[in-house]
């Protein structure tokens, strides 16, 4: 299952630094888009947006129709949208990769997917002990997972800024193949390359190239 | 140690022992908890608070001990909804502590009660415990236990990182305020069986050194409530042998214990960690050994 994905006029702001200003973009359903565009042009600030992580000032986003606007609506959305986040903002305790990976709602296919991304052994490890290539392979098995669960788009910042060339490769190749709509911040050719089309940001407006 | 004996067979003595034990092995969880969510200061935050709470009780004529805890819980409710900003609880319990004390003396003030005695019905003593304080106790520690191992996958991503919490199905908010209304009222009514300085020696301080020791949040609730029945059964041994009261004296044998989890090296850890399991993922030799067995 997929989903299309419509953002209408979303505005993000800062206090007054309008990061997100009136982005309009429609991904079809199974389409693979990749964003790109200068550090600081909004794109994380896009992309949390659409999950209710950042509140939105104006415009709405859309998945497979749904709008969100009550807890249980965006709850929803955070299961129809598997992420993989820029960074963590890690708390006082520690987490385990195996819990990490489990998080996903779907403990064997992330696992499988951990292995297949070269951090199957991993899994006893707390994410602070990980490199941050490590890191990422995880986070990407963990979303693989949640699409295994039944997500029905993936969003994924900058998934590849921390893999080795390889990795880069690999990664593009196995997102390439998911089924489903997929969003990916990414300013890596082997990435822009593998997907339809590409979508840059500049200064928090959208033009699709 | 013929004094020691002695002292053992006291009932009153007893009981104290039982109230101590069972606190040991619930109320290092809601240190636990403190800790992840970075409120230290809810101690004498909710000090004041159920002051505040036994001071309203004394004025509407309303039992003081149940206002104050009620005060305690929606204390800990009111400041839920800021621990959505990454900083908002480690200042909000600063606020609060600040707040509280200046509505209580002057609700005293008002009132015309004497600020000594509502203090006095706050603080109370291990040594005081009567039956009913094992009952609450007791179910204090039922239901931190439950909350805990009902809700740990939950709670270790929430105290990991709130986000990841909302992106993993947890429903971080009604969490969140259970949590904080659990430790809240755990608190104020500590403070009453235990006395304010017991408190702390039944709740961060195993918790500190808990961190120290495991690898997980699982790992590390295990680990408190180890540190807390080991140093509070200790201390309290020591205190009934040299004939000194309890609180100070399990304070400094459980400070003492936690001092000691800081010179563990990082390393050394894994050997010790009792949430390490072997039967699943982790090691790749062990995973190699189980693939060839099938
Ligand atoms: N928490 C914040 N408070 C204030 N401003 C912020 C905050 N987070 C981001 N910004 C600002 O909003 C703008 C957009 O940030 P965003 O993180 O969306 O950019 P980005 O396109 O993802 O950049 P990068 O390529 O570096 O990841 C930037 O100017 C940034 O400085
Ligand atoms: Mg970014």
């Amino acid at each position: 299952m997929t989903a299309a994905i419509t953002f209408t006029t979303v505005t993000c702001r800062y206090g007054r630094h309008t990061a997100v200003d009136a982005v309009d973009l429609d991904v079809a359903a199974g389409e693979h888009v990749a964003l790109t565009g200068a550090n600081g042009s909004g794109k994380t600030t896009l992309l949390r947006a659409a999950l209710g992580l950042h509140p939105t000032a104006a415009g709405t986003v859309t998945v497979g129709g749904e709008s969100a606007r009550s807890g249980v609506e965006w709850a929803r959305r955070r299961r129809d949208v598997a992420w993989v986040p820029q960074r963590l903002a890690p708390g006082r305790f520690p987490l385990l990769v195996d819990e990490l990976l489990d998080s996903g709602g779907h403990p064997d296919a992330a696992r499988a997917a951990a292995r297949q991304l070269d951090v199957g052994g991993l899994g006893r490890r707390p994410l602070h002990t990980l490199s941050g290539g490590q890191l990422q392979r995880v986070f990407l098995a963990r979303a693989l997972g949640a699409v295994t669960a039944g997500a029905r788009a993936l969003f994924a910042d900058e998934p590849t800024a921390a893999l080795d060339f390889d990795g880069q490769e690999q990664v593009a190749t196995l997102l390439a193949k998911l089924p489903v709509t997929v969003v990916v911040v990414s300013h890596d050719r082997a990435m822009t390359r593998a997907c339809d089309r590409v979508a840059e940001m500049a200064a928090g407006k959208l033009r699709v190239i | 140690m013929d004094g020691f004996l002695d002292l053992l067979s006291l009932p009153a003595v007893q009981r104290s022992a039982i109230g101590l034990l069972i606190a040991a092995v619930g109320l290092p969880i809601v240190g636990v908890f403190i800790i992840g969510l970075d409120i230290i200061a809810v101690r004498f935050a909710m000090m004041h608070v159920a002051l505040l709470g036994i001071a309203v009780g004394l004025l509407a004529g309303l039992d003081p001990m149940l206002c104050g805890l009620a005060a305690c819980a929606l204390a800990g409710a009111g400041v839920a909804p800021l621990a959505r900003r990454p900083t908002g609880l480690p200042g909000a319990m600063g606020l609060l502590m600040t707040f509280a004390i200046a509505a209580a003396l002057l609700v005293l003030s008002v009132s015309g009660v004497n600020a000594t005695g509502a203090f006095e019905l706050l603080w109370g003593s291990i040594l005081a415990t009567r039956e009913i304080d094992l009952i609450v106790l007791g179910a204090l520690t039922v239901v931190v236990h439950v909350l805990f191992w009902r809700w740990r996958r939950q709670l270790a991503l929430l105290l990991f990182d709130r986000e990841l919490a909302l992106c993993s199905g947890v429903a971080a908010g009604p969490l969140l305020l259970a949590l904080l209304v659990v430790v809240a009222v755990a608190i104020g009514a500590s403070i009453r069986l235990t006395g304010a300085l017991l408190v702390d020696a039944l709740t961060v301080l195993p918790a500190l050194g808990a961190r120290n020791l495991g690898r997980s949040l699982r790992s590390i609730v295990l680990w408190a409530v180890v540190l807390g029945v080991v140093g509070n059964t200790a201390g309290f041994a020591v205190a009934l042998l040299i004939d000194q009261p309890p609180g100070p004296v399990l304070v400094l044998v459980a400070g003492t214990l936690t001092l000691l989890t800081y010179l563990i090296p990082e390393g050394a850890r894994d050997a010790i960690d009792p949430g390490r399991r072997t039967d699943r993922g982790g090691d790749p030799v062990a995973a190699g050994q189980r693939v060839w067995q099938h």
